[in-house]
C-alpha cells in the first residue's frame, strides 16, 4: 500500500467542498444526481486503475522524465501544455472560490486581493519545493486535519438534527436519468490520481489492489457524506438553496463542550490548509510539466515569468469571477476535465503498453 | 542570493499590504456584542415592525454582573431598522454573538411575515445555531426579563433553549438552521417554543405550531411533552397517572418512538405509532407494592395511549405535521408525485398508538 | 656533534620563533651524549618531559641505547618537516635535536580536563556528566559509552587563524556515506577566522550566511552523542569547547531530550505531545489573539468574548500594540536573566515578570488576558529541549504575528504553515529537516 498515492487521491476528496462538487450535486438532487454518483464510481475507480498501472511501469518517473526523449517536441508541448492547463485551472478554481469563502465567513471587510497576495505567497514557497518536498508538506498538512475532519464528519453523522428522512427521499429519486453534469463533478473526487503525472517521481513500488479498494470505500463515503449531510440538515427541499452547502452545514453543527463553539470556524480553519496544499499540489504539477517542456535547466528570469503568470492569472481569477460565475464556469470545467481525462488516460494507457513491450 | 532576493519581495509585498490594509481590523471592545434579537409589530406607527437588539455591556471588573442595553427601532424591514439602529450607538454592532432570536407573538400569527425569516439565514454573521423563539405577549418584553441567577445578558435563555442548562421534554428549542429547513421542506413542518416573559422569570412551556408562514396552533405544556417524546429529542420527563383514586407519577428516563405509516390497499391509512418508555415511580399518594406494579403500568399506558393519540389528531385537524410523516412518506415511495398522494392521505388517515411503559422500580423505598 | 643538517633546522626554527618569553631552549649533556630539547613552557607539561625524557637521558648511557629508547616511545614521533614542527610546537610538543636526529614528543599540557555537568540540557534522571574542554578526554567520554571497533575517528583542522582540530566521528555501520561525505566537503570550505565551538557552523551552514533553523545540533552531553551515533549520526569535537556537534540534525533531535530515553514508554510519548504542542502554542498563540480578538471575535464563546472585551475597555490602543508591548518586556527579562550573574537572575525575572505584569494591569496598559497569554508562550517556549531551537522559535513567533496583525485568522494558519513549510523546505546535509515520518538516515536519496 502506498500511502502518497492515497494522499493525492483523498486530497481531492476533501477539497471537492471548496470546488462546488457538492452545490452541483445537490442541485440536480431530483435529476439524476443519485445515479449519476453512483456512475461516477466506477468510472473514477477505472481511471485510476488504468492510469496507475500505466504510469506505474515508470517507477520514480514524472511525465517529463519518461517523455525526455521523445523525440516530437510540438507534440509535446502540445500534450503537457493541454496538461497544464486543466491542472492549472484546477488550482484556479479552488483558490478564487475559497477566497470568496474567506472573505464571505471570515474577513468579510478585507479586500480578496490582500487575501491572495498570502496564498500566492504560501503556494510560491511550496510549489517550487521539490516533488518529494511537496509531498512531506501534504502528509503534514493531512495529519494535522485529518482528525478533525473526521471528528467533525462523525458530529455530522451524530447529530439529533440530520434528517435521514430527508436523505432518503432523495435517494427515491435514484431512477432519474443520470446528469452528464452530477457525472462531471462526482469524478471529481477520485480524480487525485491524475497528479501522478508529476508526484510519480515519489511513489516506487508496485501499487497493490489494497490501494484502489482503499479508494473505493473513501470514495463512496466520500461522495456519501458530500452530498447527502447538507440534505440531511437543510432538507431536500432547500439544501439547493445555499451557496455553500457544507459550509452552511458546518455552520448547523454545534459543539457544546469546546471551546470554540460553532464548528464553522474549526471547518473553514482546517479548510484553509487542505486548501493551500491541494492548489500547491496541483500548481506544483503544472510548473514541473511547465519547466519540463524547456530543453534546458530554467533560468531565474524564466521562473519568475511563470510565477508572473500564475499570479497574474489569479488576480484576474480574483477580480473577473464572482461566486454565481465561477460556480457557472466550473460545471462546465467539470465536464470538459472528465472528458480531457478520460483521452488523457487511454492515450497514456496504450501508449505505456506499446513503449514497455 | 535567491533567498535574499524573496524576502526583499516579501517585504515589498508586507509592507504594500500594510498601506493597502487597516480593513476588518476591529478590535474586540470597539465591537458592540448583539446576544438577542426580538422582532414585534410596531404599534402606533406607520412602519411595520419594531427591531430590537439587546446589547452585552462588558465590564472591566469580574465582580458585578454585566449589564445590557435594549435599543429598538421601527421599520418597514429589519435590515432598515438595523441600519438605523447602527447610528444609534458608538460601536460597531456585530451579530456574530446574537444566540436567540425571538418573534413575537403577533408577528408569527399574522401572515405574509415570512421574509424576515430569511433574513438571518441569508446573513453570514447570525450563526444557524442561534434558537428561534417566539416572545409572548411581545419579544421586546421577553428580552426585557433580567433572571437574578443571570451573569451575562440573555444567559438563561441560552441556558434553557440549550440543553447545556435544564432539561426539561416541555422546552422544544429550535435552531434557525432547523427553523429554514422545515420552512421549506415538503412534509415537515415548523414549530417554536412560546416564552412567556413573567416578571423576572421566562417561562418557557409551550410551544407554536406553524404552517409553511404562520403560526396556526399554540400546544399546551402537556401537548408539548407529549410532541417532545414524538420528536425524539428529551428523555427526562414526569407523567401523572390516574388509577382509580391513586395518582402516580412515573419519572422517565428513557422514551423510544417509531413510527410508520401503512397504507393498505382499499383500507384506510393509518400511522403506528410505538412509544416505549421506562422509569421510576416517583411519587404516590399511596404505597405501591412492587407487585402490582404492572397494573399501574397498564394504566401509564392506557392514559398515555390516549393522550397521544388525542395530541396528533389535534395536529393532524389542523393540517399541520410538526413531526414529519409527510416527509416520511415521501422517502419511503420512490413515486414522483408522493407529495400530492400524502396531502390527499393526511387528512382521513388514522392513528393507531402502542405505547408500553415499563417501570423499572420505585426509587429508593417501595 | 649534531650534523649541519639538524643544526639548520634548529635555527631556522629559532628565528621562527621570535624568542617569546615563555620559549625554553635547553641544552642537556651527559658523559657521552648531547641533546637539545625546544620547547614552550607555558603549554607543555614539564613534569612529563621530565620524567619521560631527562630521566632516561641520563640513566641510560649508551647513546645508541638512548636512541632506541627515542624511537620505540609512543609519545615521540620523528620530524616531517619544518611547517609541521611549528605547528606541533605551538600546540605543546617538544622539539628534541639528538644526534642526527629531530624528533617531536608529545608533552601538551591539558588544563582543561575536568568532566562538568551539565547545565544547558539538564535531566532529572540519567547521566549528570557532561564533557570537559579537552578532545581526548572528551574523546575518551565517548569510547567509553561507545566501545565499537565500528567507530572510526578522524580529525581535521577549521580555522583561518584558529587551525582548531576539531575529529569527526561515526560509526561506519551506520552511517551514509554520501552524508559523511557532504560533511567532510562542508568541513573543508568553511570560511572562519577563529573557530572557538561548534555553534558558530551555525551560519556557514546556508550558503546565505543568514540562518534561522540550527540544522546542527550542539550538546553538552557524552550520553547523547553516543545515542546519536548508533542513530548513524556524525559527531564533531571540537578542541578547546565542551560541546560536540551532531549532524545531520533534524527536528526530531531538536525536540528530543536525552530524558526521553530514561522514561518509561508513555511518559516519553506524553512528553513528546507535550512538546510539540508547546511549540506550537508558542509559534502561534500570540497571533491567534490578536487574530481572534480583532478580526473574529465570534470564535470565543460569547461569556470569554465579553470577558475579553471587558479587560480591554480601559486599553487605549489595538490589540497588536499590546501584544508586541508585553512580548517585548517578556524578551528582555529572559535576556536579562541570562547576562545577569547567576545570583541575581531569578530575582530579577520574578521581580520584574510579576510585578511588572501586575502593574502594566493595573495600569491599564495591558488587558490581563494578555498577560496570561504572553507568560503561557514565554513558558512553553521553555519546554523546548535544545535551547537552540527555543531561540528560533522566539523569533518565529513574531513573523506569525505580522502576518496574523494583518490577515486575521487566515494569518494565523497560513503563517503557521508558511513556517512549516519553510522547514520542510529545509534540509541538512541531505537530510529533511521536516517530515512527519522520519526515514533512517540514508535511506531517502537527496533529489
Amino acid at each position: 500500500m502506498n500511502r502518497y498515492f492515497l494522499y493525492l487521491v483523498l486530497l481531492n476528496m476533501i477539497v471537492n467542498v471548496i470546488i462546488f462538487v457538492p452545490k452541483i450535486l445537490i442541485e440536480y438532487r431530483y435529476n439524476g444526481a443519485v445515479m449519476g454518483v453512483l456512475i461516477a464510481i466506477p468510472i473514477g475507480i477505472a481511471l485510476n486503475y488504468f492510469y496507475s498501472t500505466a504510469i506505474n511501469r515508470f517507477p520514480e518517473q514524472g511525465l517529463p522524465e519518461i517523455s525526455a526523449n521523445s523525440k516530437h517536441r510540438w507534440l509535446k508541448i502540445i500534450h503537457f501544455g493541454s496538461i497544464q492547463l486543466i491542472w492549472f485551472s484546477a488550482g484556479l478554481i479552488t483558490l478564487v472560490g475559497f477566497i470568496d469563502i474567506l472573505v464571505r465567513f471570515i474577513n468579510p471587510e478585507m479586500p480578496k486581493l490582500a487575501l491572495l497576495v498570502i496564498y500566492l505567497a504560501a503556494i510560491f514557497l511550496i510549489i517550487q519545493l521539490p516533488t518529494q518536498r511537496v509531498v512531506y508538506f501534504m502528509e503534514i498538512v493531512l495529519f494535522f486535519n485529518t482528525p478533525l475532519i473526521a471528528f467533525i464528519i462523525f458530529k455530522a453523522f451524530a447529530n439529533d438534527y440530520l434528517s435521514w428522512d430527508s436523505m432518503l427521499e432523495v435517494g427515491t429519486h435514484i431512477f432519474e436519468r443520470p446528469s452528464i453534469k452530477s457525472i462531471a463533478a462526482a469524478t471529481y473526487c477520485f480524480s487525485g490520481y491524475s497528479n501522478l503525472i508529476i508526484f510519480n517521481r515519489v511513489i516506487n513500488g508496485k501499487l497493490k489492489v489494497l490501494n484502489f479498494i482503499a479508494i473505493f470505500i473513501f470514495g463512496v463515503f466520500n461522495l456519501f457524506t458530500t452530498f447527502f449531510i447538507p440534505i440531511g440538515f437543510h432538507g431536500s427541499d432547500g439544501a439547493n438553496e445555499y451557496l455553500y452547502p457544507w459550509i452552511s452545514t458546518a455552520d448547523s453543527l454545534r459543539l457544546v463542550y469546546s471551546p470554540i463553539e460553532r464548528v464553522i470556524f474549526l471547518f473553514l480553519m482546517f479548510y484553509m490548509s487542505i486548501t493551500l496544499i491541494s492548489v500547491s499540489v496541483h500548481w506544483h504539477v503544472a510548473y514541473e510539466l511547465i519547466k519540463g517542456t524547456f530543453k534546458e535547466k530554467v533560468s531565474k528570469k524564466q521562473n519568475l515569468l511563470i510565477l508572473s503568470i500564475f499570479s497574474g492569472a489569479s488576480i484576474a481569477g480574483v477580480i473577473f469571477l464572482n461566486t454565481l460565475l465561477l460556480n457557472k464556469v466550473t460545471v462546465y470545467w467539470m465536464i470538459v476535465r472528465l472528458g480531457f481525462e478520460i483521452v488523457l488516460v487511454a492515450i497514456f494507457f496504450i501508449w505505456a503498453r506499446r513503449r514497455s513491450v | 542570493m535567491k533567498s535574499l532576493s524573496n524576502w526583499r519581495l516579501v517585504v515589498i509585498i508586507l509592507s504594500s499590504i500594510i498601506l493597502l490594509n487597516g480593513c476588518g481590523f476591529k478590535d474586540i471592545d470597539k465591537r458592540f456584542f448583539v446576544v438577542s434579537i426580538g422582532v414585534d409589530l410596531a404599534k402606533n406607527s406607520s412602519k411595520k415592525y419594531l427591531v430590537s437588539l439587546k446589547f452585552a455591556i462588558p465590564k472591566a471588573s469580574r465582580d458585578s454582573p454585566t449589564e445590557f442595553e435594549i435599543v429598538s427601532e421601527k421599520a418597514d424591514s429589519i435590515s432598515e431598522a438595523v441600519r438605523i439602529i447602527k447610528t444609534k450607538v458608538d460601536k460597531e454592532v456585530d451579530f456574530s454573538h446574537a444566540k436567540v432570536i425571538v418573534v413575537g407573538e403577533e408577528v408569527v400569527k399574522e401572515k405574509g411575515n415570512a421574509g424576515i425569516y430569511y433574513w438571518f439565514t441569508r446573513r453570514r454573521d447570525i450563526q444557524a445555531i442561534a434558537w428561534v423563539a417566539i416572545g409572548k405577549p411581545t419579544a421586546l418584553e421577553v428580552l426585557k426579563v433580567k433572571p437574578k441567577s443571570e451573569f451575562i445578558p440573555s444567559n438563561a435563555l441560552f441556558l434553557s433553549l440549550g440543553k447545556d442548562g435544564s432539561e426539561t421534554p416541555y422546552v422544544i428549542s429550535e435552531f434557525l438552521f432547523d427553523f429554514k429547513y422545515r420552512l421549506i421542506e415538503r412534509g415537515i413542518d415548523p414549530m417554536l417554543p412560546i416564552i412567556e416573559a413573567k416578571k423576572d422569570i421566562l417561562e418557557i412551556n409551550k410551544v407554536g405550531l406553524f404552517n409553511k408562514s404562520y403560526q396556526k396552533l399554540a400546544l399546551n405544556p402537556e401537548e408539548t411533552k407529549i410532541v417532545s417524546f414524538l420528536r425524539k429529542r428529551e428523555e427526562k420527563s414526569a407523567n401523572k397517572i390516574t388509577k382509580g383514586k391513586i395518582v402516580v407519577v412515573i419519572d422517565t428516563h428513557k422514551v423510544k418512538t417509531k413510527y410508520k405509516i401503512h397504507t393498505p390497499k382499499g383500507k384506510t391509512p393509518y400511522i403506528k405509532v410505538n412509544v416505549s418508555l421506562e422509569g421510576t415511580l416517583e411519587e404516590a399518594t399511596r404505597r405501591v407494592p412492587n407487585e402490582k406494579l404492572s397494573s399501574y403500568e397498564k394504566a401509564a399506558e392506557k392514559t398515555l395511549n390516549k393522550e397521544i393519540r388525542n395530541v396528533l389528531v389535534k395536529i393532524q385537524k389542523a393540517n399541520l405535521d410538526p413531526i414529519g410523516f409527510g416527509l416520511r412518506y415521501r422517502s419511503r415511495h420512490f413515486n414522483n408525485d408522493d407529495w400530492e398522494e400524502w396531502k390527499r392521505i393526511y387528512p382521513e388517515i388514522k392513528f393507531k398508538v402502542q405505547t408500553k411503559m415499563q417501570i423499572e422500580d420505585t426509587g429508593l423505598i417501595e | 656533534m649534531p650534523s649541519n643538517n639538524v643544526q639548520t633546522i634548529r635555527d631556522h626554527l629559532l628565528n621562527m620563533l621570535q624568542q617569546p618569553e615563555d620559549m625554553v631552549f635547553k641544552e642537556n649533556h651527559s658523559k657521552e651524549k648531547y641533546m637539545e630539547a625546544l620547547y614552550i613552557k607555558s603549554i607543555c607539561d614539564e613534569a612529563i618531559l621530565h620524567d619521560n625524557i631527562l630521566k632516561p637521558f641520563f640513566e641510560i648511557t649508551g647513546p645508541e641505547e638512548f636512541l632506541n629508547f627515542l624511537q620505540s616511545n609512543p609519545k615521540v614521533s620523528e620530524y616531517e618537516d619544518e611547517q609541521k614542527a611549528l605547528e606541533e610546537l605551538l600546540r605543546g610538543v617538544a622539539i628534541l635535536f639528538y644526534q642526527d636526529f629531530v624528533f617531536l614528543f608529545d608533552c601538551k599540557m591539558d588544563r582543561n580536563n575536568a568532566v562538568m555537568d551539565t547545565t544547558v540540557e539538564t535531566t532529572i534522571q540519567g547521566p549528570q556528566a557532561g564533557f570537559s574542554e579537552s578532545l581526548p578526554v572528551n574523546l575518551g567520554l565517548i569510547r567509553q559509552r561507545y566501545p565499537s571497533t565500528a567507530l572510526m575517528v578522524e580529525s581535521s583542522t577549521v580555522g583561518n587563524l584558529s587551525k582548531t582540530r576539531v575529529m569527526i566521528l561515526h560509526d561506519t555501520r551506520f552511517t551514509d556515506p554520501d552524508t559523511l561525505k557532504r560533511i567532510k566537503k562542508f568541513l573543508a570550505n568553511v570560511d572562519i577566522d577563529m573557530f572557538q565551538s561548534g555553534e558558530q557552523l551555525f551560519d556557514s551552514l546556508r550558503k546565505s550566511n543568514k540562518a534561522l533553523f540550527p540544522l546542527m545540533l550542539v550538546t553538552e552531553r557524552p550520553d547523547r552523542v553516543a545515542v546519536n551515533l548508533s542513530m548513524g549520526k556524525v559527531i564533531l569535537l571540537i578542541h578547546g569547547s565542551s560541546f560536540a556537534v551532531i549532524l545531520p540534525t533534524v527536528m526530531k533531535d531538536l525536540m528530543a531530550s536525552m530524558e526521553d530515553i530514561y522514561q518509561a514508554y508513555w511518559i516519553t510519548k506524553f512528553l513528546k505531545v507535550l512538546r510539540y504542542t508547546a511549540f506550537n502554542v508558542s509559534l502561534i498563540l500570540p497571533g491567534l489573539y490578536v487574530a481572534v480578538t480583532s478580526y473574529n471575535p465570534e470564535i470565543f464563546r460569547i461569556q470569554l468574548a465579553l470577558s475579553i472585551a471587558g479587560s480591554r475597555t480601559a486599553i487605549p490602543y489595538p490589540s497588536y500594540i499590546e501584544v508586541v508591548l508585553m512580548l517585548f518586556m517578556v524578551e528582555l527579562l529572559t535576556e536579562a536573566s541570562i547576562r545577569l550573574p547567576k545570583a541575581v537572575g531569578p530575582t530579577a525575572t520574578t521581580v520584574g515578570g510579576l510585578i511588572l505584569g501586575q502593574a502594566a494591569a493595573e495600569a491599564g496598559l495591558v488587558s490581563n488576558i494578555m498577560i496570561v497569554i504572553v507568560s503561557f508562550v514565554a513558558i512553553s517556549n521553555f519546554v523546548v529541549p535544545i535551547n537552540a531551537f527555543s531561540f528560533t522559535i522566539r523569533v518565529l513567533k513574531y513573523f506569525v504575528l505580522l502576518i496574523s496583525s494583518l490577515f486575521g485568522l487566515v494569518g494565523v494558519v497560513l503563517g503557521f504553515f508558511l513556517v512549516l513549510a519553510y522547514m520542510v523546505k529545509l534540509d541538512s546535509f541531505g537530510e529533511p529537516f521536516l517530515t512527519l515520518v522520519q526515514s533512517k538516515p540514508g535511506e531517502n536519496s537527496n533529489k
